[in-house]
């Protein structure tokens, strides 16, 4: 490793001066190719996204706050819980990760630009189309697709014509994400500044790596699929109908070869914000660097031999059951390894608790909840009592929500004085995060009773045994919701009004190549090749 | 700003993207076909 250590952290403060950005508001946001505009636009579309599709969660939870139906009907509540779940994962998670990946990946390895700045344009001005596509169907005679945002023939064949509106949005999202991938790619194997080996990358880099990677592996399997449910609905074929001889099982097997590895898309990248976060407010190295690389390409490894799980309940042969079920829990043990790793990182660090961290812990404890309950899903045999019930629901959104969004909002804490030149207000920061917490746990945590008494997912009214836990998770629910709006008024303090200018380094245990910029960074970063040295380099260990 | 070796080192990184990106393409392309033609054939 190099050890010039000329590289100060004033040298690129100059570069303000040669930004040469687009003056016209076209010119800057429609073409631009600038990987940090970019990346502003994802961010702020996915933001969009998650309160459209937070909004959908209220009116369920509002609907579900009492037994009966009181509000909307059972084919509209439907809709919206098909339309939630295929906004929250395409629209607004997803695009965020690409956002984070767009502003952070260049800086983290040295890179101007990402390696194609066009195609980077062109894949995120796809996605508002696409999303408008989604949600015309909600204004249309047929309505919204209504069947699960797994979208299980036979049920979704049975929707209207605008079921053709959906499987294009599907397609469009599909082409962004795949477009996406290939620019992360091409750009960490080909754009590293000389120096920064593939074992000094940052753990965000080598996360959002894999995740491409995936993405690029699963994302043309569910375009396959869907164009096949296009056919079968529009066309006559008959892939997954019975009475034309195809299989509906068949589907399942192909959406859940992509809905796997798709829930690592969502949280790789999340294990990499938290991994960059805790060894900053912990103020050590990240506790072995290398063997948290490897679990993340054993977890991305196993996602794709543990599709069925999702489907016990179909009556599959023995062998495969136990197989699905030992693939899973097999999952258990590099994740264990990541989550030993930051509680390894925190042990004995001098630690700190600004947002970012109370997020990244929060994240470290919920996700593992989340990740217990779902190894007690893989189990087959017991799988088929909690199969489709609340449990399944509780489960996966504290993988997604206290885990997932959790790390989106620990990493916007943590680079938003980077990207805006400005501190947030660490105090409304700290109430965001205590009421997010503190509610999400209202919200979630009950479902796992109802889920365990029986209550199925997706129906607008219950049995009224139910009913204490349903309202209980709905308080929660509108508290979580309306704590977002704290998020909301923190950011747009923090672009517009904050006066307390960012240094350079931000955080005091900050280090790696982003760090070495200035706060915000020029237009163009990096426009000669940083020096890597120890003080650049983030977590790797020296002797590689 | 960069030097005229460090350009011409910008200039390869930016050609050896283009064929990654290609190559990954094939890839995602081959995996969408693979599996339409799988369901065409099975059927």
């Amino acid at each position: 490793m190099s050890t010039d250590s000329t590289l100060s952290h004033d040298i690129h403060e100059h570069d303000d001066h040669h930004d040469h950005k687009p003056s016209g508001f076209l010119d800057r946001w429609l073409f631009t190719t600038n990987h940090k505009d970019i990346g502003t636009l994802y961010l702020v579309f996915s933001l969009l996204m998650f309160f459209i599709g937070g909004s959908m969660a209220m009116i369920i939870r509002a609907e579900l706050f009492a037994p009966g139906l009181q509000l909307v009907e059972p084919d509209f509540f439907n809709q919206m819980t098909t339309m939630h779940a295929l906004i929250m994962v395409f629209g607004a998670v997803m695009p965020a990760w690409v956002g984070f990946a767009n502003w952070m990946l260049p800086m983290m390895i040295g890179a101007p630009d990402m390696a194609l700045p066009r195609m980077n344009n062109w894949s995120f001005w796809i996605l508002p189309f696409a999303f408008a596509m989604l949600l015309s169907t909600l204004f249309m005679d047929s309505g919204g697709p209504a069947a699960g945002w797994t979208l299980y023939p036979p049920l979704s064949l049975q929707g209207g014509q605008s079921f053709a509106f959906v499987v294009f949005a599907v397609h469009m999202m599909g082409i962004s994400s795949i477009m996406g991938s290939i620019n992360v790619i091409a750009t960490i194997l080909n754009m590293r500044a000389p120096g920064m080996t593939l074992l000094k990358m940052p753990l965000f880099v080598w996360t959002w790596l894999i995740t491409a990677f995936l993405l690029i592996m699963v994302m043309p399997v569910l375009a396959g699929a869907v164009t096949m449910l296009l056919t079968d609905h529009f066309f006559g074929t008959s892939f997954f109908n019975a009475a034309g001889g195809g299989d509906p099982v068949m589907f399942q097997h192909i959406f859940w070869f992509f809905g796997h590895p798709e829930v690592y898309i969502m949280i790789l990248p999340a294990f990499g914000v938290v991994s960059e976060i805790i060894p900053t407010f912990a103020r050590k190295p990240l506790f072995g660097y290398s063997a948290m690389v490897y679990a993340t390409a054993s977890i991305a490894f196993l996602s794709f031999i543990v599709w069925a799980h999702h489907m016990f309940t179909v009556g599959m042969p023995l062998t495969g059951e136990l197989f699905f079920m030992y693939a899973t829990m097999l999952i258990a043990v590099p994740t264990g390894v990541k989550v030993f790793n930051w509680v390894s990182t925190m042990w004995k660090g001098s630690m700190t608790f600004e947002t970012p961290m109370l997020f990244a812990i929060a994240f470290v404890v919920l996700f593992t909840i989340g990740g217990l309950s779902g190894l007690m899903l893989a189990i087959a045999s017991v799988d088929l009592q909690y199969h489709d019930t609340y449990f399944v629901v509780a489960h996966f959104h504290y993988v997604l929500v206290p885990g997932s969004v959790f790390a989106l909002m620990a990493g916007a804490y943590y680079w938003l004085p980077k990207w805006t030149g400005h501190m947030y207000s660490e105090r409304w920061g700290k109430i965001h995060f205590w009421l997010s917490a503190i509610s999400v746990n209202i919200l979630f945590f009950p479902q796992h009773y109802l889920g365990l008494a029986g209550m199925p997912r997706r129906i607008p009214d219950y049995s009224t045994q139910f009913a204490d836990f349903n309202m209980i998770s709905s308080i929660g629910g509108f508290i979580f919701g309306a704590s977002q709006l704290v998020f909301v008024g923190v950011i747009v303090h923090c672009v517009y009004k904050s006066r307390q200018k960012a240094t350079s380094q931000v955080w005091e245990g900050a280090q790696g190549l982003e760090w070495t910029l200035s706060s915000p960074p020029p237009y163009h970063s990096f426009n000669e090749p940083p020096v890597i040295d120890s003080s650049t380099i983030a977590h790797a260990d020296s002797t590689h | 700003m960069m030097s005229g070796t460090q350009q011409d080192q910008m200039q390869l990184k930016r050609k050896r993207a283009v064929k990654t990106a290609w190559l990954l393409a094939a890839v995602a392309i081959t995996v969408f076909v693979a599996f339409l033609l799988s369901g065409i054939l099975a059927s």
